[in-house]
């Protein structure tokens, strides 16, 4: 974590790997993480993508760009070939060493978190300032606060989210879908769990969940596959059919389409209760 | 009176697994509570009949190619049962009864692989070399079985590959009937061999001049375990070294006839198996270990323990 803000002071402040970026805007930006894709469209610097990952399907001018791979483990050769100026990855493990590789190559990578919305406004103030779009990444960061700062209305819905059915895993307090669930009014009873957790059928049904929160496949249509099953029948909320579905990206990760995230979850919890 | 004790801890192990539980279900609910009825007695009964076709697979597979570090996992059985099932899911054959039959199919051809490569020009296969080829077609079918799962952009493919090292968190009454349909009639043909397994731990040629019709044995014997590693995979996923420790615990207390052995060591998989559970159920509760973790975490020191005193002795 530390590394990370060395690295986003340092793009601020304009030595070591943010140099290049810093002083003269960013002309071809590859982004490999959705999350920044969306800001840099949204910044007006959609133009200056010349590579994204499989995963940046938004906005749909987005999809013209193309892909250097699924950013996962970030396929280096690819990255170079789009001759970038400037590279941004979300900071894990392989992206730092990748990132370190390309300041070797004297290619400018900045490592951005964005786990959570917060990370987003911090985000799209140092995208605003690499790409010379400094006001139009301070009000889009602003915008973005503005969001996490408005309570959700009424005493909140208990929820669980479940991210896989077998092993059972819910999602926990750490991520970007609780943040949104709390915003969208309800009361996820994982809070108290890490990011994503393995926990028995029985821990599930003794917190007793309202709806049950699950982010579908976007083919998928009803309710998940585990609703039937004799095993989840001691869940009163698999019992009483209350499912939410998310589906498509607009859920799966913090972006600046947050607001509209927000407005759609809390009609399927209200429809769902 | 040995029997005794084992079938009161059994019973006990069994107890335990349903009374403990990551939430607090207080005395007076536990005849009604739904949790009790429709998750922890079924996976307590699940986690017992698993652990113990792996302790009796264990037992026999230890028997018959004549090396103490025989167990399913080790011989490759786990690994080619767990590709199978993958496979079956993959081609969309993967129904709860047809997946056991699938593992089955994947068991037997992983233990055909080994046993070609135990050979190894010899009349006999070297009880050494099986080992060795075991781990080598266990690593291969997982490797396969990644591959699979990787390539397959569909989510119940991947379910599938979580479901493979997901233990016994989808246990069901309907998982403990699968069980409890497959599981006699290969049980019953090993404990009929105990006998010649007796004979046949003496070695091939001596097992021969003592009138056991060795051939046939070992066919029946390697199919017996193979769909007992099978179905135990089939509900619940690879789970390692149950069928490695627990044969040998028994030896000591049941003594080397197999007549004896073959029995505690099912009720001896059952018991381990059903309390590695409960460990990984309560020991980081509300989160869950996955149940291969916990009986790895016991098996491997006791396997290095083992392979000492073998190579040593």
């Amino acid at each position: 974590m530390r590394i990370l803000l060395v690295l986003l002071a340092a793009c601020g402040t304009g030595d070591h790997g943010g140099r290049a970026a810093a002083t003269t805007p960013a002309h071809r930006i590859v982004s490999l993480s959705p999350a920044v894709t969306e800001l840099l469209f949204a910044l007006g610097a959609g133009d200056r993508v010349v590579g994204r990952t499989t995963w940046c399907d938004y906005p749909p001018a987005a999809q013209r760009v193309p892909t250097v791979g699924d950013g996962l483990a970030p396929d280096l050769e690819a990255v170079v070939a789009a001759r970038p100026d400037l590279v941004v990855l979300y900071p894990s493990a392989l992206n730092e060493a990748a990132a370190a590789k390309l300041r070797s190559l004297g290619i400018a990578a900045i490592l951005l978190p964005q786990d959570r919305l917060e990370d987003l406004a911090r985000a799209a103030q140092v995208l605003g300032r690499v790409t010379g779009r400094e006001p139009a990444g301070d009000s889009l960061a602003a915008a973005i606060a503005r969001v996490v700062a408005t309570p959700a209305p009424g005493p909140g819905i208990r929820a669980a989210l479940i991210a896989w059915d077998n092993p059972p895993m819910v999602i926990g307090g750490g991520s970007y879908l609780d943040q949104l669930a709390t915003l969208a009014g309800a009361r996820n009873v994982f809070h108290d769990l890490g990011s994503a957790d393995v926990v028995s059928l029985e821990t599930i049904a003794v917190r007793d969940p309202d709806v049950i929160v699950v982010l579908a496949d976007s083919g998928a249509t009803g309710p998940p596959a585990f609703a039937r099953r004799a095993s989840w029948q001691v869940i009163r909320a698999v019992r009483e059919r209350h499912f939410v579905t998310l589906r498509g990206s607009l859920f799966g990760r913090p972006s600046p389409r947050a607001p509209e995230a927000i407005a759609a979850f809390r009609r399927l919890l209200e429809a769902a209760r | 009176m040995k029997w005794l004790v084992l079938g009161l801890v059994a019973v006990a192990s069994l107890a335990l697994a349903v009374v403990l539980g990551p939430t607090h279900v207080p005395w007076s609910a536990l005849a009604s509570s739904d949790i009790i009825r429709s998750l922890r007695l079924p996976r307590a009964v699940l986690a017992f009949l698993v652990g113990g076709a792996l302790g009796l697979s264990g037992a026999s597979l230890q028997a018959l190619v004549r090396n103490p570090l025989a167990d399913p996992l080790l011989l490759g059985l786990s690994g080619g049962a767990g590709l199978g099932a993958v496979l079956a899911i993959a081609f969309h054959l993967g129904g709860v009864w047809a997946l056991p039959l699938a593992a089955f199919a994947g068991a037997l051809m992983a233990m055909a692989l080994v046993y070609r490569l135990g050979l190894a020009g010899d009349v006999e296969p070297d009880p050494r070399v099986l080992i060795l080829a075991g781990v080598a077609v266990g690593a291969f079918s997982g490797a396969l079985t990644t591959a699979i799962v990787s390539v397959a952009s569909a989510a119940e493919l991947r379910n599938a590959f979580l479901w493979l090292w997901g233990g016994l968190s989808g246990a069901s009454w309907d998982a403990v009937l699968v069980v409890a349909v497959y599981l006699p009639l290969p049980a019953l043909a090993l404990l009929a061999a105990a006998r010649p397994l007796d004979l046949l731990a003496l070695g091939e040629e001596p097992a021969r001049y003592l009138g056991a019709d060795v051939a046939p044995l070992k066919r029946r014997v390697f199919v017996a375990a193979s769909l007992l590693t099978a179905v135990a995979v089939a509900v619940s996923g690879v789970i390692g070294f149950v069928g490695l420790i627990v044969p040998h615990a028994m030896r000591r207390v049941f003594g080397h006839q197999h007549r004896a052995l073959l029995p505690a060591a099912f009720l001896g998989g059952g018991i381990l198996l059903v309390l590695a559970d409960t460990v990984a159920r309560v020991a980081i509760a509300p989160r869950e270990l996955p149940v291969g973790i916990v009986t790895a975490l016991i098996g491997v020191p006791l396997f290095a323990l083992l392979v000492r005193r073998w190579t040593t002795s």
